[in-house]
Formats: C-alpha cells, sequence, structure tokens
C-alpha cells in the first residue's frame, strides 16, 4: 500500500515519504502547521488515492473522547420500553440496538482498513486526548455498559490533525509521528493553483502571487493561506479581471483578509486610539 | 547508531528508549533505504516538536552525511560582519579592554578566538537568550556549539531600569521542559484544582430517572444533571522582557511547568516589565491578545501575574510610559493595571523578588502591590496566593 498523490493534491516527496513510513508502521500520524495548508486534505486525497472509506472526526471542546468510539442511547432505549419500539425492529432487551458507533468505532469494527482522521485535537482538553491515546495505541475500546471489547479487525491509517491552539501533552506526541508542514514556498504554490486552475496564464499568476506573498509579509492577524488564495484566485476568474491589482488596490481583498482588523489595517484605517 | 541517539540527547532532544527500539524495528522493516528516507524515518521518530527539527538536521548531518557536507566550511566573512561578531567589537572597543592600535595586530583568527571565549565566559550565567551563534549549521564550532542552548551576546541590563530597549526583541522562553521537580510546589497548586458541576444539565441521570419513572408509575421522568468538569481557567502573564528578570528565570520556569497540568485550561501572556493595554501570545511578543477578549475571561477565571513589578517609576505612573518606542499608549501603566485588577476578582501578582527586599529594590513593587495582592515565589508565598485565589474565587464560583 503506497500513496502517490492524487491529481488533486500537490505532495511534496518529503510529505510523500512521510505518509508511506506512517502507513507503513501503523502510527498516527499528526500533522501540524499553519492553517491552510491541508492538513485536513490530505487526510481525505489518501482515502481517495487508496480507495480506502473516511472516517471524519472533527473534534470539539467539549468531547470526553468516548463519543467518537460509541454513544449509548439510554433516551431510545427508554423511551422503547415505555412505548415499545413499534416497526423499528429494535429489541429493547438487546443492548447493541441501541448503541451507535462513533468513527473511531466505525474503523476499529470495519472488516477493510480505513483512514480515520481526527481533526483539529487541540479543541479537545488534555483528558480527552489521554483518553483518546489508549484507544488508539492499542487498537480497541471497551464499552463500559456491557464490559465488551471492541478490537480493531484493522488498525485504520490514522490521521491527526493540530492548529497548537493549545499544546498536546509529551505522551500524546510520544506516541505520533509528528511532522509539521511548512508554508510552500512560491515555487510550490505555483504547482498548487496549477493543480486547481490549470488553465492559468502565467502572467496572471505571477502578479497573483507577488501581491499574495507580500500581503503574507505584512503581518496581518490571520495570514492569508494556501486556502485563501485558491478562493482569492477564484474569484478574480469568476470576475473576469485582467490582473490581481497591487498595492491597495487588490481587488476581492475581502477573501484573502477575513478579520476586520485585517481589512481596516489593510486600507490604512486606523484603529481608533484608546483614551 | 546508537551515538547519534547520544548526540541527540545531547544536543538537547528528549529520546527514550522507546524510540530507539521504533528506531530499530522500523530498519529492520527495511524502511530506510537511502540516506533520505533514513533522515525522515529518524526525524519521525525522534522529533515531536518543530522547535528540535533544526538541531535535529545538525545532528543528522554530522553523523551520517559526514561533517564536510553537513556543516560545510565555516564562513568567515559572514560571521565576522554579523551582529553579534560586531556588537561584541564595538563594546570591546568602548570598553578600553581592546584598543585600536591592538586591533591591527591581531589576525582574524585571532581575534575570533577571543570573541568565542568571552561568549563561552558568560554562557554560564546567561540562558535561553535568542541569539545564536551559527544557526542553520554554518558555524565554525559547529557540533560543539549545540551544547549548553546557545549563547547571548548582548550585554546586560544596567540596574534593571533600561529606559528604552532599543534593538532586538529578546525573549526568554519559559516553556522550555525542565526536569527540576519540586513535589511541595505541586501539592500546593494542585490544591486550586476544583472540580464542580459546570455547564448545561445534559447529562442524564440514568438511576435518577429509572427510580423517578417507577414512582410515576412507569411515565417516564427524566432527570438531567450538570457534568462534572474542572472549571478553573487561569491565565498566567510573565515578564519575560530585559534583564530584569533573568536571574530568576530558574525559579519561574519551575513553577511554570508545575502549573500546567493542574488546571482545566491554562493560557500564559507575555508582557514586559508593565502591562499597557496589550499582552502577548507567545514569548517573542508579536501576538497581541486583544484586551477586551482578555478582560471579558468571566470573574470565575484566575488570573496570576509573574513578573518583579521592579521598573522605572515613570514606566508606571506616566503617560507615554511604555518601554516599547513604537508604543503610543497614553494611559499611564497604573490604570491599565486597575482595570485589570476589576476585571479578575481573583487576581494574585507573584513576585521573584522576595517579600524583605521589595521596599529596597524599588518603589514600584509598592504601588503595584497596592493594585494587586503580592506575594513572592517562595513555598509560603504561593501557599499565600492560593489561599487568597481560593478565597476571592468562590464568591464567583457559585455564580
Amino acid at each position: 500500500m503506497r500513496f502517490e498523490g492524487t491529481d488533486r493534491y500537490h505532495l511534496t516527496p518529503e510529505l510523500r515519504e512521510i505518509v508511506n513510513i506512517a502507513i507503513a508502521l501503523e502510527k498516527p500520524l499528526l500533522l501540524t502547521g499553519e492553517a491552510g495548508t491541508g492538513k485536513t486534505q490530505l487526510a481525505y486525497e489518501i482515502s481517495r488515492a487508496l480507495n480506502l472509506q473516511m472516517e471524519d472526526a472533527r473534534c470539539k471542546s467539549t468531547f470526553k473522547g468516548e463519543e467518537l468510539c460509541y454513544v449509548y442511547d439510554t433516551v431510545l432505549r427508554l423511551n422503547d420500553s415505555r412505548f415499545g419500539s413499534g416497526s423499528t425492529g429494535r429489541d429493547v432487551n438487546d443492548i447493541w440496538d441501541y448503541l451507535r458507533f462513533g468513527p473511531i468505532g466505525r474503523a476499529f469494527r470495519s472488516e477493510d482498513r480505513r483512514v480515520l482522521l481526527l481533526d483539529e485535537i487541540d479543541k479537545t482538553d488534555s483528558d480527552t486526548q489521554d483518553n483518546l491515546l489508549d484507544v488508539l495505541d492499542e487498537g480497541s475500546f471497551v464499552i463500559r455498559e456491557i464490559n465488551h471489547r471492541v478490537a480493531a479487525k484493522v488498525k485504520p491509517i490514522i490521521i491527526i490533525t493540530s492548529n497548537a491552539k493549545r499544546e498536546l501533552s509529551d505522551p500524546f506526541l510520544r506516541r505520533c509521528f509528528c511532522h509539521y508542514i511548512p508554508f510552500p514556498p512560491p515555487e510550490e504554490m505555483v504547482e498548487i493553483v496549477k493543480l486547481h486552475y490549470p488553465d492559468i496564464p502565467a502572467p496572471f499568476l505571477d502578479a497573483s502571487l507577488t501581491a499574495f506573498y507580500r500581503l503574507r509579509e505584512q503581518g496581518y492577524e490571520k495570514p492569508p493561506a494556501t486556502a485563501e488564495l485558491l478562493d482569492w484566485i477564484g474569484a478574480l476568474r469568476a470576475a473576469d479581471s485582467q490582473g490581481p491589482g497591487g498595492g491597495k488596490t487588490i481587488a476581492h481583498v475581502g477573501t484573502l483578509l477575513k478579520r476586520t482588523q485585517d481589512l481596516m489595517k489593510f486600507k490604512g484605517i486606523r484603529k481608533p486610539s484608546r483614551l | 547508531m546508537l551515538g547519534f541517539v547520544y548526540d541527540l540527547r545531547k544536543a538537547g532532544i528528549p529520546v527514550s528508549v522507546r524510540y530507539i527500539l521504533e528506531f530499530y524495528n522500523a530498519i529492520k522493516k527495511g524502511m530506510a533505504s537511502d540516506v533520505d528516507s533514513l533522515f525522515l524515518l529518524a526525524r519521525l521518530i525522534f522529533i515531536k516538536r518543530v522547535e528540535h527539527y533544526d538541531l535535529f538536521e545538525q545532528v543528522f548531518a554530522y553523523h551520517f552525511m559526514g561533517a564536510q557536507q553537513g556543516l560545510g566550511a565555516p564562513d568567515w566573512d559572514e560571521l565576522l560582519a554579523g551582529k553579534p561578531f560586531q556588537e561584541w567589537l564595538r563594546e570591546e572597543l568602548e570598553s578600553g579592554r581592546l584598543s585600536p592600535e591592538e586591533l591591527r595586530t591581531f589576525s582574524t583568527e585571532e581575534l575570533l578566538a577571543k570573541f568565542w571565549e568571552t561568549l563561552l565566559a558568560q554562557d554560564g550565567e546567561h540562558h535561553g537568550g535568542n541569539r545564536w551563534i551559527g544557526t542553520g549549521g554554518r558555524s565554525p564550532y559547529g557540533h560543539g556549539g549545540l551544547q549548553g542552548g546557545g549563547i547571548r551576546v548582548y550585554g546586560r541590563g544596567l540596574h534593571g531600569t533600561a529606559q528604552k530597549v532599543i534593538g532586538d526583541r529578546r525573549y526568554l522562553n519559559y516553556a522550555e521542559d525542565s526536569s527540576l521537580t519540586n513535589e511541595n510546589l505541586r501539592q500546593v497548586l494542585t490544591s486550586m484544582k476544583s472540580l464542580r458541576p459546570m455547564g448545561p444539565e445534559s447529562e442524564l441521570d440514568v438511576d435518577e430517572t429509572i427510580a423517578r419513572t417507577a414512582k410515576n408509575g412507569g411515565e417516564i421522568e427524566f432527570v438531567f444533571q450538570r457534568e462534572m468538569r474542572n472549571r478553573l481557567k487561569l491565565i498566567v502573564m510573565l515578564d519575560n522582557g530585559g534583564y530584569s528578570m533573568d536571574q530568576y528565570f530558574m525559579l519561574v520556569k519551575t513553577i511554570f511547568q508545575r502549573i500546567r497540568d493542574s488546571f482545566k485550561d491554562v493560557s500564559f501572556y507575555y508582557f514586559h516589565n508593565c502591562i499597557y493595554g496589550t499582552v502577548y501570545r507567545d514569548p517573542v511578543r508579536v501576538h497581541p491578545v486583544k484586551w477586551e477578549n482578555l478582560v471579558n475571561q468571566g470573574k470565575h477565571t484566575r488570573l496570576a501575574i509573574i513578573g518583579d513589578a521592579n521598573m522605572a517609576p515613570m514606566e508606571l505612573m506616566a503617560s507615554y510610559g511604555s518601554l516599547d518606542i513604537y508604543s503610543n499608549e497614553r494611559k499611564p501603566g497604573i490604570e491599565w493595571l486597575q482595570e485589570l485588577r476589576a476585571a479578575f476578582p481573583a487576581s494574585v501578582w507573584l513576585n521573584p523578588i522576595r517579600k524583605e527586599e521589595w521596599e529596597y529594590q524599588s518603589t514600584t513593587i509598592h504601588r503595584v502591590g497596592r493594585v494587586f495582592q503580592m506575594e513572592d515565589l517562595t513555598l509560603h508565598g504561593i501557599k499565600n496566593a492560593v489561599a487568597y485565589l481560593n478565597a476571592q474565587g468562590q464568591a464567583f464560583d457559585r455564580m
């Protein structure tokens, strides 16, 4: 099983090698780096290229970890016991009819190998991360209510992403392969844009990238990243612009800078000073 | 191969036995067919933080690619033109340790040797500086230069009261791991942890629901309870500017490590000497945090400010007193501090200077102490601070 990239994703040889090492050694791959560098996208492309089903878990701060494995629907069961399950085919006496599996549960129970994405793991608190760590490391979890162990039939390919909102704990890092995706330099960016807009004229692309990288250097709170660049070029082309403009006249700048403050800074409006 | 692992450790990268086994297993599986994949494999297994990438590359180059290829011949011109060397030279000439006549008699090598000597002599007392000699493998001192965590070249601030700090922003990165342990301290800090029901009533109390339902004659009655979560949020603001905090570095570092895992959510912010409407999310102080967001964290959030409160009286009391020459804040620091205090009723100022010395050190300590409850960074002081925070915080925890 080797991942060679897809037609939609620009894969550096380094990243390709890393993904393949992680797949071969069955280790979770933790991707960090600036937002918009294609961390989440990579997981989707792996699933597409290797033709494996995707299990996507978007983390929230309220997660305790267990719901990613399974949820036991007590309310439904109580309801069925009171009012009957009717024609749904559920049996109140059978707990399995009231267990629903989360992304991790589904990936473990599946007969074939799946890609498991834990997106933005840093949003969860450290207890949750510790819980998940054991589950992923052992490839199994226990359904507490019936003390049943669900073990992975095939270990999924695990991709974890983090925007480093909070630091991940050392034990967590220790069990992953960690890779920091650097922001692509202009040469690579040309390739990336060409994947999405194959017919883009070279002078147009050059001008856009120059404006883009200059904008990035100006130290905005949320500097525009790859995703914003692609949106912007899309907007420019949809509007049939002749060029991206420059300096203070960049067209559709709203697709590049998202924060009001950044936009105000770009337009040269000073923040009302605090007195 | 083991030599490589030891050199990684020597360079300050934490390596566990687990990694070594993983590495051997991977090699046995034939994962490293060429130098490139060996490099990536080793990095994946041994390096978990992007901060260590650079060090790793140097050690790897030294070991597997031969020193000539990896570290290269020293780029003398670059080193001689570099800022650290130039600064050193200027300081030597100004202080008269080196006369211009003498200078001409030295060869480049001799001069560099002298320069290096000064640096090594300084290394003992200056830790964590951000000036490194020869990053990226260009240093002629190459491998040996990795040890000891870098060498700072700039001089010390005079009397701790620099009026305007001009030049590069310097910082001390307190976030570094350190093996120091202090179990007492840990216990004290853990006592701040409070598990209280909070959040929406979203957890179904199954036992109670069944009991009530039975009482109800089979009519379902749901009973919900609040989730138990550790609700304590803590904000730590650290004065990491200039040199006035330097001598307290190790002390603060220990505390820093201890607090991190005792709370649900700990945010660290950084400032320099006094707070003027902005604190920063990173030790280098480039990403500011919005004041509005900061003061609207809720009254039950605990705030601990760690700083020596030792500044020029002007910095605290005068308009436009900020040390940052780019700042045009009009409001004096003391007013900002008062605002902060009002936003966080459960707050405390921890001062690394011992209590007995406060009045001799600076008048500003006393003034800041009138705004914030101030304790020193001794075990006793921290116990007081924790007790104070708990007492102050309790009124708001019930809200």
